[in-house]
């Protein structure tokens, strides 16, 4: 009787084994130092690594967001606008443009974003009007608005 | 289509500007406020936090910045040199006596991100403690910013025209003492 | 499957976003066969039955068609060197049917030759901007500079 399962087993395992370590090994070729080739170190940096990717995901889309309303913010000052004006404002003109968008428009088409700031500037100064109500007070009412004759 | 060539859109897109600031009358912080956001390239809408699109900011009249309440005697400006017993600490006034550019400086060092980026954008601040900026720097300047903070003025700066147009909240009576 | 850890390229178009005439991406495929093997035999099949219909159905490929002595078969692909192309493409044939090989080859003429690997950005175009770009001067007056520093001089000449 020959027995050929069982050494075949092992190899199989052995060979197994090679080809994990060199499955791992490729996503960490472009680390710094050891980690690069040494499955013990690499291993462990791979995991972290995943691990950061994941979170980062996440991460990425709170970042964007940051960096478009850093965009918008430094636009609309050019047009003598605040962000919070600018985007309520937007809202309230129903342009419903997100900031991805906006930030583009800014960077590649400033004509387009200056004539937003315009639209939003003007939606302000009418809601302005709104709320100050014809330019008077209700009799009996002192309201901190001051106006100079 | 724009103007441009892609180069040329690159140089002028990522083109680095020069500022002058005045710092007669202002306080320091508010002073830092307006550099740091310039020093930094927040001003932009092509701002991003890797690519370098900070401007050069420089201020001039730091002599003579405003701080407001006592803050000449009461802030203080602590150090250390690492030696043991090496911890200083001076006033506000004696800093300024000592180096007139030192408070808007730490003003603005302080207001920056604090990452390896600082120092770069600190090399882009140019401070002067007062009217005198080299020719070499003076024709780099290419808008005055307005101060963010209005300078205010005696009773004696008014002319007498505008007094009298000055709306009048209160007759004293003719036998009050002051 | 980290961001730096996986190949990744920007959106590119051989074809112009379809708006210049197609142009067949694919240049030479190699097929080398063996007379023997059992593992060509799929291979020799299609050579008997399909491949002169293909090269005739493709005029603007160059098929070569080797007989040497193998255990695998092999077919190579050649991409038009242009700007953004010009890959080789080596493919196992091995125990495979001649109506199987007919399809991949089939896939391989009509596909653009670029790396199947994750795009950075999935829009791309050669003219981003219509008003012209941002910079520093396009909102502001058109007389900035000249007279800051025309007034400074003037200071300082008083």
């Amino acid at each position: 009787m020959v027995l050929l399962t069982a050494p075949l087993r092992v190899r199989a395992r052995l060979t197994d084994r090679y080809w994990r370590v060199h499955d791992l090994l490729q996503y960490a070729r472009h680390f710094r130092g050891r980690k690069n080739r040494c499955y013990r170190l690499a291993v462990r940096a791979v995991n972290r690594a995943f691990v950061k990717c994941t979170n980062a995901r996440r991460l990425k889309k709170k970042n964007m967001r940051m960096l478009w309303i850093n965009r918008i913010t430094a636009a609309s000052q050019e047009h003598g606008l605040k962000y919070p004006a600018f985007i309520s404002n937007l809202i309230k003109c129903q342009v419903e443009l997100n900031r991805k968008v906006l930030a583009d428009l800014a960077i590649y088409e400033p004509k387009t974003f200056k004539s937003l700031a315009a639209l939003a500037k003007r939606r302000k100064e009418e809601g302005l009007a709104a709320a100050l109500g014809e330019e008077k007070e209700p009799p009996g009412i002192f309201s901190r608005v001051v106006r100079h004759q | 289509m724009s103007s441009f060539s892609r180069a040329q859109q690159q140089w002028a897109t990522f083109g680095r500007v020069w500022y002058l600031l005045d710092g007669k009358m202002q306080p320091p912080g508010k002073l830092a406020a307006v550099a740091s956001i310039r020093l930094q390239g927040l001003h932009k809408p092509v701002y991003h936090q890797l690519s370098k699109c900070g401007d050069h900011v420089v201020i001039k009249n730091t002599r003579q910045i405003a701080f407001s309440g006592n803050k000449w005697e009461q802030k203080v400006y602590s150090s250390h040199t690492g030696y043991p017993g090496g911890f200083r600490q001076v006033t506000a006034a004696q800093l300024h006596q000592r180096d007139p550019v030192a408070i808007v400086k730490l003003a603005v060092y302080g207001m920056l991100p604090k990452n390896l980026h600082r120092r770069t954008m600190m090399q882009r601040l140019h401070l002067f403690p007062d009217d005198e900026i080299p020719e070499d720097i003076l024709k780099n300047i290419v808008e005055e910013l307005p101060q963010p903070r209005k300078i205010p003025r005696r009773l004696d700066e008014y002319t007498q025209e505008e007094i009298d147009a000055f709306p009048i909240l209160w007759v004293p009576p003719k036998d009050f003492r002051m | 499957m980290t961001a730096r850890g996986t190949p990744s390229r920007f959106l590119d178009s051989v074809l112009h976003n379809g708006l210049g005439r197609y142009v067949q991406q694919l240049q030479r495929l190699s097929l080398r066969v063996s007379r023997d093997a059992p593992s060509s035999r799929g291979a020799r099949e299609f050579v008997e039955q399909h491949a002169a219909d293909f090269a005739r159905r493709n005029s603007g490929v160059v098929l070569y068609v080797t007989a040497k002595k193998c255990h695998v078969p092999q077919l190579v692909a050649e991409y038009r060197e242009s700007r953004v192309n010009g890959s080789v493409q080596e493919i196992a044939i091995g125990n495979k049917t001649a109506e199987e090989i007919a399809t991949l080859i089939q896939k391989l003429a009509d596909q653009s030759g670029l790396d199947v690997i994750r795009i950075r950005k999935p829009y791309h175009t050669y003219n981003p901007s219509i008003q012209g770009q941002w910079h520093p001067f396009t909102n502001r007056p058109p007389q900035l500079g000249k007279e800051v520093t025309a007034n400074d001089s003037d200071h300082k000449t008083q």
